[in-house]
C-alpha cells in the first residue's frame, strides 16, 4: 500500500542544516499494524509527518496505492488526506472552541458527504471509542483519556485507509494509555491499516510489526512473532 | 515593574516586531491626529482671550426680526451713532467704536496708494481694547484728531528702520488727511476678528446720512463691563431704550424690529451672522469630535492587540504565578507596560504632529504651532490617562489566567469566549467609526465638489471683477472715464456696472413689496441697482419680458418722474414670491404700493453669494448712470490674469489716488468656498488616518486571530481542508463584525451629515451611493486583509503548523 524508496528529509534554517531522515525505505502493507520506536529526535514524527502528507520530503519517492504523492499539488493532497487518512497526535490536537461531536464531525466536513448520513456516522463513531455521553462537552472539560478518544474518534470517522498515530498515548496514564491501545487494535482487527510512534515497548508489542529508527535512518524491521 | 518584567516586554516586542510597531505606530497616529485637531479646536475657540481683560468686553449686535426678510438674525455691526446715544442715556457707560478695518482706506505716497487695513475708533479704545505698545502710548495718543497709531508690520512698511514716531502719512478714508504717528502697537495676533494695522481717531462728523438711523449698520460697537452681572443689567435697558430713541425710524415697539444683544468677544468669532448656519461651530466641534474618535479608535486598536498579544503571553504569566507574583503585581505589571508603550507612543505622536504641521497649516489655511510648555504637561496626563484605559483590559484579562490549566499542558489559553467576543466587538465599533469616517469624506468631497461646479445662472470663468470703483474716493466723472476706457481694452468683450456681482459686493439690500389687492407689507426680496452692460456679462437671458434698454427711456430709475412706476426684471423664485404661477404671468404686471414697481421680464436666479445662503428672491432696478456703490464685472476672452493686470494698469493710471482692488470670479467665488474646503480638507485628513489605523488594527488583529488558530488551521489541513476551505473560513468569520459595523455606521453617518448638509443651500443630495461606497471599501479593505494572512497561514505546512504552539 505505501511504499517509500531512499525518503530524505533535511530542513535548512538560516545557521544550521538538520537531517531528520536519510535515505529511508519503508514499505506498509494494507492491513498492517506497524509500531515505529526510537529515541526522540530521532526523525519519527517527520516520517510520520511525510507519510501523512502535511510535510513533504526534499528527497525520494513516496507511493501510495498506485499514485506518486510527491507529483500531487497541494489541493489535490488536501483531498486525498480528506479521503484516505486518519491522524491521531500526542496532545490531541482538539480544537478548544468547538465540542467532542463538533471536533468528530470537523473529521467529515472536508469530504463533502451529505448532513444525514454524517450524523449517523459521527454518532457511530463517538459510540465505537466509547464518548458519545461526552458528545457535548469541550475539550477542556474531559480528562486526558477522554480527549484522545474524542480525538480517535476524529481519525477514524471518515472510515480512513490508514491511521497515523504520533505518540498517541505519550500524554496518558497507564490505564488510559491501555484503552487507548485497545481501541486502535480493534481498529486493526476491524482491517484498518496503522503505521503508531510510540516509546512504549508493550504498546509496541500490540503491533504486528516494529521499526527502530535511530538519527533519522530505519536501523531494524521485525515482525512479532505469534 | 521589575527588572524582568521589563526584559520579558521587550523580548516580546522584539520577537513581534511587526504587532510592536502596529501598536505603537497606529497609537502614535491616533495621538498625533489628536493633538493638531485639538490645537486647531483650541485656536478656534480660544479667539480674543489674548487681549487683556477681554471677557468684560462685549460686543453689541444688531438683531433683526422683519417678516420673510433675508436680514433677519443677529448681526456685529450697529448704527454709527448708536454709541452716543447709549453714553447721554447711561452715563458712566464705557464703550468705543471701530469704523472700518479690514482694507478699511489707503496710504497715499509719492502719487499712489495702497490700501491698508485702517479703523477709525473712539478716544478711549484703549479703555476697552488695552493693545500691548512697543512705543508711544495707546491711552492718550487718539484724543488728538491727527495722531494715528500703527502697528509694527505697518512701521516696517512704511518707516523700515528710522523711528516711526513723529513722522507724517497721508491716509484717505473718506478723504484724504496727514497724520502724525504717536505710537507702534504690536502686530495684532492671528485668533482675533480685530483687523486693523493702522488706527485713527473717529472724525467728530462722518460723512455718512444714516449715522444716527437706526436700524442701519455701519460700525462695530463695543462695551466693557466689570461684572457679566454688570452686562446683563445693562442688556435689560435695552429694549425700552431702542423703543424710545428708535421711534422716530422703527416706529412703535422698535425693539421688535431691530434689537440689540450683548454677545462677549471671545464668543464672536464662531458666531453665525444673519441667516448663516452655525456652519463655524459645527465645522470646529466636527473636527474636534474626529480628533476625538480617531484617538478612540487608536486606543481601541491598542486594547485589540495588546489582548491578543495578551493569550501568546499566557504561559509567561502562569509561570510568573507559579513563582509567586500575585494579581496585583501582574496588573502592575501590565499597566505599567500599557504607560510605557503609551509613552512612546505620545512621544511619537508629538514628532508625527510636529512634522505634519505644515501640511495641515497648509491644509486648513491655519499658522498652528505646538505650544510645548502647555502640551508636554498634557500629554503626560494624556499619556497616564490613555495608559491606564488601554491596559486596564489587558491587565485584567492576562492576570486572571488559571496558571494551573494554562501550564497542564495542552490546553490553549487565549483570553476564551469572553476575550474573544469583547474583540470583536472592539472591531465593530473601531470599524463603524471608520464607515462613518468614509461616508463622511465622501460626502464633504462631493459637496465641496458640487458648489466648484455648480450652475452659478453664470459662466464663472472669463469673469473679472473690479471692486475698487465703489471706493468713496472715486469721482463720478473718474469712474466714467476708467469705465469708458476698459470697454477699449483688447481682450475684454463686456464691461457690466452693478451694486452686486459673483462673489459679493458686500452691498445687500431688501425691501417689503405690498401686493396689489392683499393686506400687509407683502414679501421681502432683495434689490439689486443694475448698470449698463450688465446682464450681457453675465450672459443673462429673460425667460419671459425683455430685459433693461436704454431705448426704453422709462427703464432708467435715475430719470423717473415721481409717482410713475420702475420697471424692474424679477428673478425665477420672485415669480411665486409675488404671487404669479408663471414668468409669463408677471410680466407687465405692477406690484408695490406706494413705491410702484412694473415688471417687464423675468430672468433665471443668479448665485452672486454664498453656497450656504439661501438665494432669496430678487428684483433688479436700472441706473443707466452709475449704480450706487457699483463694481464693474468684465467678461474677457484671453487669458484672464493678464487682461486683469492690463485692467490694473490702466486703472493706476487714471485713478491714482485710489489703490486697484480687483480679482477673477474664480477666485472672488473661491473665497466663498474656503473655509469649507479647508474644513474639508481637515477632516479628509484627520479621517483618512483614522481608516488608516483601523486597517492597521484590523490587519493586526486579523494576523493575531490567524496565528493564534495555526493549530486550528493544521489540524482542519491534516482532515484535508485545503486552502481555499482556511481562506473561506476565516473571510467569514472576519466579515461578520465588519458588516455589524456598517449597521452602527449608517445611522451615525446619516444624521451627521444631514446636520451637515443642512447648512448648505446649494447642496448635493444625501445619496445611497456614499454609504454604498464606503461599505464596499471597508468589506475590500477587510478582505484583502484577511486574504493576506489567512493564505499564508493556509500555505503553511501543516506539520509545521501542528508544532506551533
Ligand atoms: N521545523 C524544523 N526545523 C528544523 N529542524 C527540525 C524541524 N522539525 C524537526 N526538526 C529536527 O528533525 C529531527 C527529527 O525530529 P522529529 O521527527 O520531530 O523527532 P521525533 O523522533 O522526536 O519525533 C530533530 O533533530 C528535530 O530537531
Ligand atoms: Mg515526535
Amino acid at each position: 500500500m505505501i511504499r517509500l524508496d531512499s525518503v530524505q528529509r533535511r530542513y535548512v534554517s538560516e545557521e544550521v542544516e538538520t537531517t531528520a531522515l536519510y535515505d529511508v525505505d519503508l514499505a506498509v502493507e494494507t492491513g498492517e499494524f506497524v509500531a515505529i520506536m526510537g529515541p526522540s529526535g530521532c526523525g519519527k514524527s517527520t516520517l510520520l509527518n511525510i507519510l501523512g502528507t502535511v510535510d513533504r520530503p526534499t528527497g525520494g519517492r513516496y507511493r501510495f496505492g498506485e499514485q506518486e504523492l510527491a507529483a500531487l499539488a497541494e489541493p489535490a493532497l488536501a483531498r486525498f488526506r480528506a479521503e484516505t487518512l486518519g491522524f491521531v497526535f500526542q496532545s490531541f490536537n482538539l480544537i478548544d472552541e468547538l465540542t467532542v461531536e463538533e471536533n468528530v464531525a470537523l473529521g467529515l466536513a472536508y469530504r463533502g458527504s451529505r448532513a444525514q448520513a454524517r450524523r449517523a456516522r459521527v454518532a457511530e463513531a463517538m459510540d465505537r471509542v466509547g464518548i458519545a455521553h461526552r458528545s457535548r462537552h469541550y475539550p477542556h472539560q474531559l480528562s486526558g483519556g477522554q480527549q484522545q478518544r474524542a480525538a480517535i474518534a476524529r481519525a477514524i470517522v471518515g472510515d480512513p485507509k490508514l491511521i497515523l498515530a504520533d505518540e498517541p498515548t505519550g500524554n496518558l496514564d497507564t490505564e488510559n494509555g491501555a484503552q487507548v491501545m485497545n481501541i486502535l487494535a480493534g481498529l486493526n482487527e476491524g482491517g484498518a491499516t496503522i503505521v503508531m510512534v510510540t516509546h512504549s515497548p508493550s504498546h509496541a508489542d500490540m503491533a504486528k510489526r516494529r521499526i527502530d529508527m535511530l538519527d533519522g535512518r530505519v536501523i531494524a524491521s521485525a515482525l512479532r512473532a505469534i | 515593574m521589575n527588572r524582568f518584567a521589563l526584559l520579558s516586554l521587550y523580548r516580546s516586542l522584539t520577537r513581534h516586531k511587526l504587532y510592536a510597531a502596529l501598536n505603537v505606530g497606529g497609537l502614535a497616529v491616533g495621538i498625533a491626529v489628536f493633538l493638531v485637531l485639538a490645537l486647531y479646536v483650541r485656536f478656534e475657540t480660544g479667539f480674543e482671550t489674548w487681549l487683556p481683560r477681554h471677557d468684560q468686553v462685549y460686543l453689541v449686535q444688531t438683531e433683526w426680526h422683519i417678516p420673510d426678510s433675508p436680514f433677519n438674525g443677529a448681526f456685529p455691526n450697529t448704527m454709527g451713532g448708536l454709541l452716543d446715544q447709549m453714553r447721554e442715556d447711561f452715563p458712566g457707560l464705557v464703550g468705543t467704536r471701530i469704523r472700518g478695518g479690514e482694507k478699511g482706506g489707503s496710504v497715499l505716497r509719492g502719487g499712489g496708494a495702497t490700501t491698508e487695513d485702517i479703523a477709525q475708533v473712539d478716544p478711549n479704545f484703549f479703555r476697552v481694547f488695552d493693545l500691548p505698545m512697543l512705543s508711544g502710548r495707546g491711552d492718550t495718543a487718539l484724543a488728538s484728531p491727527a495722531s494715528a497709531l500703527i502697528s509694527e508690520t505697518a512701521a516696517r512698511k512704511y518707516f523700515g528702520t528710522s523711528d516711526p514716531i513723529g513722522q507724517t502719512l497721508t491716509i484717505a478714508v473718506d478723504s484724504p488727511q496727514v497724520y502724525r504717528v504717536a505710537g507702534v502697537f504690536r502686530d495684532l495676533p492671528q485668533d482675533t476678528e480685530l483687523q486693523f494695522s493702522v488706527l485713527l481717531p473717529l472724525p467728530k462728523t462722518v460723512p455718512n446720512p444714516y449715522w444716527y438711523h437706526w436700524g442701519s449698520t455701519s460700525i462695530s460697537t463695543y462695551l466693557r463691563f466689570a461684572t457679566a452681572a454688570d452686562a446683563r443689567s445693562f442688556a435689560q435697558k435695552l429694549p425700552p431704550f431702542i423703543d424710545r430713541r428708535g421711534f422716530k425710524d422703527l416706529g412703535k415697539d422698535a425693539h421688535k424690529t431691530v434689537n440689540l444683544t450683548l454677545l462677549p468677544i471671545a464668543r464672536q468669532h464662531l458666531e453665525p451672522q444673519g441667516q448663516q448656519s452655525a456652519s463655524r461651530k459645527i465645522t470646529v466641534a466636527t473636527l474636534g469630535i474626529v480628533g476625538l474618535l480617531t484617538l478612540l479608535i487608536a486606543i481601541i486598536n491598542y486594547v485589540n492587540l495588546a489582548t491578543a498579544r495578551a493569550g501568546l503571553r499566557a504561559r509567561e504569566v502562569a509561570i510568573r504565578k507559579v513563582l509567586g507574583a500575585d494579581r496585583g503585581a501582574l496588573i502592575r505589571q501590565f499597566l505599567g507596560e500599557a504607560v510605557l508603550m503609551v509613552a512612546v507612543a505620545a512621544l511619537g505622536g508629538l514628532i508625527l504632529a510636529e512634522l505634519g504641521l505644515p501640511l495641515v497649516n497648509a491644509a486648513g489655511g491655519l499658522s498652528l504651532t505646538i505650544p510645548y510648555a502647555e502640551i508636554v504637561p498634557a500629554l503626560i496626563g494624556l499619556t497616564l490617562l490613555v495608559g491606564i484605559v488601554a491596559g486596564a483590559y489587558p491587565a485584567l484579562l492576562l492576570s486572571s489566567f488559571p496558571a494551573a490549566s494554562v501550564l497542564a499542558s495542552a490546553r490553549a489559553p487565549g483570553g476564551g469566549r469572553a476575550g474573544t467576543r469583547m474583540r470583536e466587538t472592539l472591531v465593530v465599533v473601531q470599524f463603524g467609526l471608520a464607515i462613518a469616517f468614509m461616508i463622511g469624506t465622501f460626502v464633504l468631497v462631493a459637496q465641496t465638489r458640487h458648489v466648484r461646479n455648480a450652475d452659478l445662472g453664470f459662466r464663472r470663468d472669463g469673469l473679472l471683477l473690479v471692486t475698487s470703483l465703489s471706493d468713496s474716493n472715486v469721482t463720478p466723472a473718474q469712474a466714467h472715464a476708467v469705465l469708458a476706457a476698459m470697454r477699449t481694452l483688447p481682450g475684454i468683450t463686456a464691461v457690466g456696472i452693478a451694486n452686486q456681482m459673483a462673489g459679493g459686493s458686500g452691498t445687500n439690500n431688501a425691501d417689503n413689496v405690498p401686493l396689489p389687492g392683499k393686506p400687509g407689507n407683502g414679501p421681502s426680496l432683495r434689490w439689486i441697482e443694475a448698470g449698463q452692460g450688465f446682464f450681457d456679462v453675465y450672459g443673462t437671458k429673460p425667460i419671459a419680458g425683455r430685459l433693461f434698454d436704454d431705448a426704453h427711456g422709462s427703464d432708467d430709475g435715475t430719470k423717473r418722474a415721481k409717482g410713475v412706476a420702475e420697471n424692474i426684471v424679477i428673478t425665477r423664485k420672485a415669480v411665486a414670491t409675488l404671487g404669479f404661477r408663471t414668468p409669463a404671468d408677471a410680466v407687465g404686471k405692477t406690484v408695490g404700493g406706494s413705491n410702484p414697481l412694473t415688471i417687464i421680464g423675468v430672468v433665471p436666479d443668479l448665485r452672486f453669494l454664498s453656497p450656504r445662503l439661501p438665494n432669496d428672491p430678487t428684483y433688479y432696478v436700472y441706473k443707466r448712470d452709475l449704480p450706487s456703490d457699483p463694481v464693474a464685472s468684465l467678461r474677457v476672452s484671453g487669458d484672464p490674469r493678464a487682461i486683469l493686470a492690463s485692467v490694473r494698469t490702466l486703472w493706476q493710471q487714471m485713478v491714482p489716488q485710489v489703490p486697484f482692488d480687483g480679482d477673477t470670479a474664480d477666485a472672488r467665488l473661491g473665497r466663498l468656498y474656503q473655509a469649507d474646503d479647508r474644513a474639508t480638507r481637515l477632516f479628509a485628513i484627520g479621517a483618512g488616518l483614522a481608516v488608516l489605523i483601523g486597517c492597521v488594527g484590523l490587519w493586526g488583529l486579523a494576523s493575531f486571530n490567524t496565528q493564534r488558530r495555526v493549530k486550528e488551521i493544521g489540524i482542519r489541513k491534516t482532515l484535508g481542508a485545503s486552502s481555499g476551505d482556511i481562506v473561506r473560513l476565516l473571510i467569514g468569520q472576519f466579515l461578520r463584525p465588519v458588516m455589524i459595523a456598517n449597521l452602527l455606521a449608517w445611522p451615525l453617518a446619516f444624521v451627521a451629515m444631514r446636520t451637515w448638509l443642512a447648512g448648505f443651500d446649494d447642496r448635493v443630495a444625501l445619496s445611497p451611493l456614499y454609504f454604498g461606497a464606503a461599505t464596499l471599501l471597508a468589506v475590500a479593505i477587510a478582505v484583502l486583509t484577511v486574504i493576506g494572512q489567512s493564505r499564508r497561514a493556509s500555505r503553511a505546512a501543516p506539520a509545521w503548523a501542528m508544532r506551533h504552539e
